[in-house]
């Protein structure tokens, strides 16, 4: 009885002064600031599990990602059914490889998701017809993409998507506009075009393969400018931050 | 000579997508209360006496839908005789949908005298706290605007002869303002803990045009704390006498937060733009507090007011106002 009630409790039971926290790591400091459940690889699939975890860093905002498309119907049940969460702002990852339902079938599943997700982030190059999306309404947020992919990486190459999806937001994966554009003036060029779409940040860095890892130091330094513009949305961390 | 642009104005200039419904209930209001004061011209009324419109007139964000919140403001104690003068007001002003709200704070005669002299204790009650607040926050007169002036300029010093030190917010003005707030968000559960009815509209200016009215009042005041005492009277009569949507404005290019102010600005001018639509207005009416979950209508409003309330939490604790906001808001 009391192990379960220490584990409801989560993180009100391990409070610790703010101090603490911001001492650790600067970053931290941003209110609100919260963790995508795509890099816990262990917990993949235990959706209580990772929105325990999540909730640990922050109860405020979270981003619970299924990746893949077979961790999609888990995900959608466990939202449905089971969870009543203590997110102010909550985004679901859509998946973004091993598709292979129909493009109507993955937005019907999405669409169905309960009110309380706020976003429902999706890969620009996943998208074939951009109208099956509209159902999404204003809880469709697109990610800019990386160097790796075709399209979807910069606000020209992002127009054409907003043209057909006007209540789109914008989740702005800081470390995917440092890859396509080191200046970072690509990403100010989303931020001045795109300004009130925006809806969250991805932040990390990258690794040679493009994979999301810990931010790191040099990288933090470089993305400052962008970050100070994005005082105001909440700030998802896609890879853990350095000890 | 062109007027300077408004903060607003100067703030939308940033933008892409501008701030277009609330510049257009900006001029929608301006020529509506030249219409108003036209209209009234012909009701003579003592020389000490002015009519005052609250609410969206005040905040210059005027739809086709807005209430006619008025009051009949008397620069001293009331008199039996104003009786009449109430009626021939209530007979120009307020008809059908327009009419003021039902909490007995409007529609009715108000003394300036007990708004500066009852502050706090018994006396002050929720209609006296309502108008004293909507007078220095969001009021515009159609007749006697001199009255109208020096009943606001009398709260004003009311609340400043607590005390004006250098790099110090008013306290007792920042303190009935908050406690104004906490007022109606206290309000707003106990009207609807036994009916739901007007609940998702209530609820959706609660958490806009309730929160700017709060904001538009918040800070001006907690930017005093960059002020000597001197330049504290002046400030808050020049802040006061814009809309609390140039306020707030002003405080983020002030705070040179742009790109933030963009965004909450932009979420509150989507919510005018919804809320002067009539089908999107009956809608958010009819919804209780069950339906409103299911409502994409209400949904939006709702993520509309997240951006709006992040950007003024950005505001009070990202930039130089966060010392004062640690220092005066809580306690």
């Amino acid at each position: 009885m009391r192990n379960r009630l220490e584990r409801r409790l989560g993180s009100v039971a391990r409070m610790m002064p703010v101090a603490a926290l911001t001492d650790r790591h600067p970053l931290l400091a941003h209110h609100p600031i919260g963790a995508s459940t795509g890099f816990l690889v262990d917990e993949r699939g235990d959706w209580p599990r990772l929105t325990e975890r999540a909730a640990a860093l922050s109860p405020f905002t979270a981003e619970l990602a299924a990746l893949s498309e077979i961790e999609l119907p888990g995900l959608a049940a466990y939202l449905t059914h089971d969870a009543s969460l203590p997110f102010h702002y909550l985004s679901v990852h859509a998946p973004s490889k091993d598709l292979r339902m129909a493009e109507s079938k993955l937005v019907d599943t999405l669409a169905r998701l309960p009110a309380q997700v706020d976003a429902i982030v999706v890969h620009p190059d996943v998208i074939d017809d951009p109208t099956e999306y509209r159902r999404l309404g204003s809880r469709l947020v697109l990610e800019n993409m990386d160097s790796r992919k075709a399209g979807g990486r910069t606000a020209d190459e992002l127009a054409p998507y907003f043209a057909a999806l006007p209540s789109a937001g914008l989740c702005l994966d800081v470390a995917h506009a440092y890859d396509v554009d080191p200046s970072l003036q690509g990403a100010h060029e989303l931020l001045d075009r795109y300004a009130c779409r925006l809806r969250h940040l991805h932040v990390s860095s990258l690794d040679a393969d493009g994979h999301h890892v810990s931010l790191r130091d040099d990288d933090e330094q470089a993305f400052r400018p962008i970050l100070r513009r994005c005082r105001d949305v909440p700030w998802i961390l896609e890879a853990p931050l350095a000890p | 000579m062109s007027a300077l642009p408004s903060a607003l104005e100067r703030l939308a200039a940033h933008s892409v997508d501008g701030l277009p419904h609330l510049l257009a209930a900006r001029a929608r209001t301006d020529v509506e209360v030249q219409r108003l004061r036209a209209r009234l011209a012909s009701v003579e009324l003592d020389a000490d006496v002015a009519v005052v419109l609250f609410g969206s007139w005040g905040r210059r964000e005027l739809t086709e839908h807005s209430d006619d919140d008025w009051l009949l403001l008397v620069d001293g104690p009331l008199r039996d005789e104003l009786a009449s003068d109430v009626e021939e007001v209530r007979s120009l002003l307020g008809a059908g949908d327009r009419r003021p709200g039902t909490q007995g704070a409007f529609g009715t005669v108000g003394s300036g005298h007990d708004l500066v002299e009852h502050i706090g204790l018994e006396e002050d009650d929720n209609r006296n706290l309502t108008q004293r607040m909507l007078l220095m926050l969001e009021s515009v007169a159609v007749v006697g605007e001199d009255v109208h002036r020096r009943c606001w300029e009398q709260v004003l010093d009311r609340y400043l002869a607590e005390g004006r030190s250098d790099h110090r917010p008013p306290r007792f003005f920042l303190n009935d303002v908050m406690r104004y707030w906490r007022t109606i968000a206290v309000d707003f559960a106990g009207k609807h803990k036994d009916d739901e009815r007007k609940w998702g509209l209530r609820n959706a200016k609660l958490r806009t045009s309730r929160k700017m009215l709060f904001a538009g009042g918040l800070v001006p005041i907690l930017r005093c704390h960059a002020l000597r005492g001197a330049d504290v009277r002046p400030f808050l009569a020049q802040q006061l006498a814009l809309p609390a949507s140039d306020r707030v404005a002003d405080a983020f290019l002030s705070a040179d937060q742009v790109d933030a102010g963009v965004r909450c600005l932009g979420a509150y001018d989507r919510w005018i733009g919804m809320v002067g639509d009539a089908a999107t207005r009956e809608e958010l009416a009819g919804l209780d507090r069950a339906s409103a979950r299911d409502s994409a209508t209400f949904i939006e409003v709702r993520r509309l007011a997240a951006e709006f309330q992040n950007g003024l939490l950005a505001l009070l604790f990202e930039t130089s106002l966060a010392p004062a906001v640690r220092e005066y808001a809580i306690f």
